[in-house]
């Protein structure tokens, strides 16, 4: 006799349900709060949110059945909000975010499906490794690159508008883990000395750090601050857990640290970031203009916020894909800003124990590095938005407007869903095999 | 791996822990001072960019209103009729906030008080129109009339109701134009402003309630007053003699009569002549307690009780500060001296004569009717205090109407109505010579006056000539005419 079944894809339907009615509520009173009508399609809308997340159930349900029910409703839930969020901002831009929010669950299930053995991923590493550099370096190419705000992360195909960069942070997440496995003995063995410093020997930490280089110099070259810093906390993170070495973190933050006062003297783009996260006052109508607006949002919205709809978060330039965090906080206000990160503290929690369960080194450095591209990535922008770090131009994930980013995080999502559930199914068949038939 | 994955865990808890501390400085701390920086102005648009109510006349004529603009604003709030109306409808300011009726009322304008937000439990979830409208008591054309007759003299005048203590009238020149501080454009505000603001004639400030005059002649109604009331005087006794001036006790400085001129006799007479050395010698006959139990009655030495704030309280010297002081006493009762009035102070005056004694609260608001008709505030009609009794506001009336008929006052007769009255001129100096120029007085039919008013051109270099009966006089005439021109509202058909 079988063991009884734990049913998380229950739980799983039951949660989005919830998200659901959120989700649907949330719709109604922003427009309420815009133009004091319950919205006219209001029923569809609800409808086709609903058909969404079952559709996106259905197919971890069929492809992933034992893997984690909490990890989807709450990136549905994040989507969900945002898209609110964003129709109430720009109407354009909403309908443009359906059609990716469609598209992101179908790559979440395309992913499920295509890759069905964790295992296939450790084999295509130096692939995919390939992969990442070639879509960071797409932008800098002739023709297709696109410049847009200062940086130059775009590439135009067609009609179609893509950062590639996006997808590469999760190219190299796989590489990274299968490189430091495999390698992680040698890794961890200081045999070199420089100085202080007992460093592994460089013929095996070479293919490392000429990737970690690589991307740094594609980053600086494309003026993006953000993913520079989110991929090699990415590097930092993966590595001092593969080798348990403190020592990596320490001197990784250390020449981080240098890299850093290095831009900060060379570069004015980086300059400019400094002093407008010091002295936002010295020019808060220029300059700081938006991080002086997104605090007089936040204040505005005070604990309870000025009700969904009902604020004037069109003021701050970029509402709606990096700043999106300040809106929510000036209509939401500290209570629903805070719900967003306990939404982003859960998906962390859930990831990183996911690593934690899981029995396979592989799977284990994999699922706590996609944990962290989402974990670092949300704190990057937020924590800009918000005004305790420089502001750094990044998507805030799942919630800010933008197809690339929602695709690639939902893949980052479905990763970890298959690294989950076939965690489950090992334990199952483990218990199954040692219960008496 | 596993410890490094929770330690790693734990930092990134710490991170979002920080992010949670930093939007608590951000909406909880820091949330006021953000929202009052000067480079913030979401405040400030949100008052500005809702509906609000007009400002009405009580014949209903619009003296301020909202027009929907295409700016961020959304609404321009604009005054017809410019200066008329500043010193009582006042302004409504995206940088100096607001005045008069438009700061009185700012709640109900706007649609924010209780009774507007809740009437109905489905506004939670609609933006219906909630303002309301405010009606003054002010007539548009006894408004008008009063702007006309003062012409280009500095001046202010009031009239009233006696019978409800409804502001017929309320102008100031010289005035502004409140749409040049309601405009969007706020570097021409600033600049509005600033030039007012310099204006040695405070063209800003609502004289008629919040500047004080010395009240001159006008005052000597009150001493005679203090007497009837205090039984010292009585329209035959006693008769006062004929001087060219009087010296009063413990001083040598005889106190003179207007232009030297010989004067005395009973009350009516002294009165009609506004005799200095006779009410002098009254008012130091009456002594300091009854003067200034009197003064009080009128409402001296306390704020009038007004729909608008800010009112200045007219001045008379408390009983103990004319101990040893008789010069001063013989001074403050022809209204010299420390004794200073506002000018709806002085119209009180004469209304409480007209009233039979009783001085009602003079107010400026009729209604307050929100967008569905009802009234949220209705007319506050009351007596503010009893100033003399009706035997003593009988005979004064008396008085007063003598005044008009072979006085100093000849100039406020009007054919066929009951005008009474009472000239002053406020003498300021005498090189060069200048004066305030009053009058007070009451009309209409005989025995049940419908208006008082009071009138003050004001002292201005190069007009020394002016006196209360020339100049103030025909301009309250004017004002009276205004409001008898119309059938009384109050009349029983």
């Amino acid at each position: 006799m079988p063991i009884k079944q734990l049913k998380p894809r229950r739980s799983e339907l039951s949660l989005i349900i919830v998200a659901v009615v959120i989700v649907g509520a949330a719709y109604v009173l922003a427009s309420l709060g815009r133009t004091a009508s319950i919205p006219a399609n209001v029923i569809p809308f609800t409808a086709i949110v609903l058909a969404l997340l079952v559709a996106g159930h259905i197919g971890i349900r069929i492809l992933a059945p034992r893997a984690d029910p909490v990890l989807f409703v709450l990136a549905a839930f994040l989507n969900g909000i945002g898209y609110v969020f964003i129709a109430r901002l720009n109407r354009r831009q909403a309908a443009a975010q359906s059609t990716w929010t469609m598209v992101g669950i179908a790559a979440m299930i395309l992913t499920l499906l295509l890759i069905r053995r964790v295992r296939d991923l450790e084999r295509y590493q130096w692939t995919l490794a390939l992969v990442g550099v070639g879509a960071l370096m797409l932008p800098l190419a002739p023709v297709i690159g696109r410049t847009v705000n200062g940086s130059r992360l775009w590439v135009r195909l067609g009609g179609l508008s893509f950062q590639p960069g996006e997808f590469s942070k999760v190219c190299f997440a796989v590489f990274f883990a299968g490189y430091m496995i495999n390698k992680r003995e040698l890794l961890a063995s200081a045999t070199w000395r420089l100085g202080p410093l007992r460093l592994p020997d460089p013929r095996h930490l070479g293919p490392v750090v000429l990737a970690w280089g690589g991307s740094i110099i594609v980053m600086t070259g494309e003026k993006d601050l953000g993913s520079s810093l989110m991929l090699f906390t990415l590097f930092l993170v993966m590595l001092w857990l593969a080798t348990e070495r403190p020592m990596y973190l320490v001197s990784g933050f250390t020449l981080f640290a240098a890299a850093a006062y290095v831009a900060w003297r060379q570069f004015a783009h980086v300059q400019r970031r400094v002093t407008i996260w010091l002295h936002p006052w010295n020019d808060p109508t220029g300059a700081s203009l938006q991080i002086v607006q997104a605090s007089f949002a936040f204040a505005w919205g005070g604990i309870a916020g000025v009700g969904p709809g009902r604020g004037d978060p069109g003021r701050i330039p970029e509402a709606s894909t990096d700043f999106i965090f300040a809106a929510i906080g000036e209509e939401l206000g500290l209570v629903g800003a805070t719900a967003i990160l306990a939404a982003y503290v859960l998906m962390i929690g859930v990831g990183l124990r996911i690593a934690i369960r899981s029995e396979r080194q592989f799977d284990k450095l994999l699922a706590a590095g996609l944990t962290t591209i989402l974990g670092v990535q949300s704190f990057v922008i937020i924590g800009g938005v918000v005004r305790l770090v420089p502001l750094t131009g990044l998507t805030l994930p799942f919630l800010s407007f933008g197809g690339s980013s929602l695709i690639a995080n939902y893949i980052v999502l479905a990763l970890l869903l298959r690294i989950s559930d076939e965690q489950a199914q090992r334990e199952f068949r483990q218990l199954n095999a040692a219960a008496p038939a | 791996m596993n410890s490094r994955i929770r330690r790693f865990g734990i930092v990134l808890i710490v991170l979002y822990l920080a992010v949670f501390a930093q939007l608590n400085w951000l909406q909880v701390f820091k949330a006021k001072a953000y929202t009052k920086n000067p480079y913030n102005n979401r405040e400030t648009v949100r008052d500005f960019s809702q509906p609000r109510g007009k400002i009405l006349t009580a014949d209903n004529v619009v003296v301020a209103e909202s027009i929907p603009t295409n700016d961020k604003l959304k609404f321009q709030r604009s005054y017809p009729f410019g200066p008329l109306y500043a010193h009582t409808a006042g302004y409504f300011s995206l940088t100096y906030g607001t005045d008069g009726v438009e700061g009185a009322f700012n709640d109900l304008l706007a649609g924010r008080t209780d009774a507007q937000q809740f009437a109905n439990p489905l506004n939670v979830f609609n933006s219906n129109d909630r303002t309301a409208d405010v009606t003054m008591t002010i007539r548009s054309d006894v408004q008008l009339a009063a702007q006309q007759a003062l012409g280009d003299r500095e001046g202010t005048v009031v009239a009233i109701d006696p019978r409800t203590g409804a502001v017929l009238a309320m102008y100031s020149n010289i005035s502004y134009d409140p749409t040049l501080l309601a405009s969007h454009d706020l570097p021409a505000v600033r600049k509005t402003r600033t030039f007012l603001n310099l204006l040695p004639a405070k063209p800003l400030l609502a004289k008629a309630f919040r500047e004080r005059y010395f009240p001159g002649s006008t005052f000597k109604v009150i001493t005679a007053a203090a007497g009837l009331t205090g039984g010292k005087v009585t329209v035959l006794a006693p008769i006062y003699p004929q001087a060219e001036s009087y010296t009063p006790p413990l001083t040598t400085t005889p106190l003179k009569n207007f232009s030297g001129q010989t004067c005395g006799g009973a009350l009516f007479d002294i009165l009609a002549q506004s005799c200095n050395s006779a009410f002098a010698q009254m008012g130091v006959e009456i002594g300091p307690e009854q003067m200034a139990a009197t003064a009080s009655a009128f409402g001296f030495n306390e704020v009038i009780p007004f729909d608008l704030p800010g009112g200045a309280r007219s001045v008379f010297p408390t009983a103990d500060q004319f101990v040893q002081d008789t010069p001063k006493l013989a001074q403050s009762a022809i209204g010299q001296n420390d004794v200073q009035a506002t000018p709806l102070q002085m119209a009180l005056v004469a209304a409480a004569i007209a009233n039979d004694g009783s001085m009602m609260a003079p107010y400026l608001v009729e209604k307050v009717v929100g967008r569905n008709g009802q009234i949220l505030r209705g007319a506050n009609v009351r007596e503010w205090r009893r100033a003399v009794d009706a035997n003593v506001a009988r005979t004064l009336r008396q008085a007063m109407i003598g005044v008009v008929i072979n006085g100093s006052a000849t100039r406020l007769a009007i054919e066929g109505v009951e005008v009474g009255g009472k000239t002053g001129t406020a003498e300021l100096g005498t090189n060069p010579p200048s004066a305030h120029a009053w009058t007070i007085g009451f009309a209409g039919p005989a025995g049940n006056p419908r208006v008082a008013v009071a009138v003050i051109v004001t002292a201005q270099p190069g007009a020394a000539e002016q006196t209360g009966g020339k100049v103030a006089a025909p301009i309250a005439q004017a004002v009276i005419a205004a409001v008898l021109a119309t059938p009384d509202p109050l009349a029983k058909p």
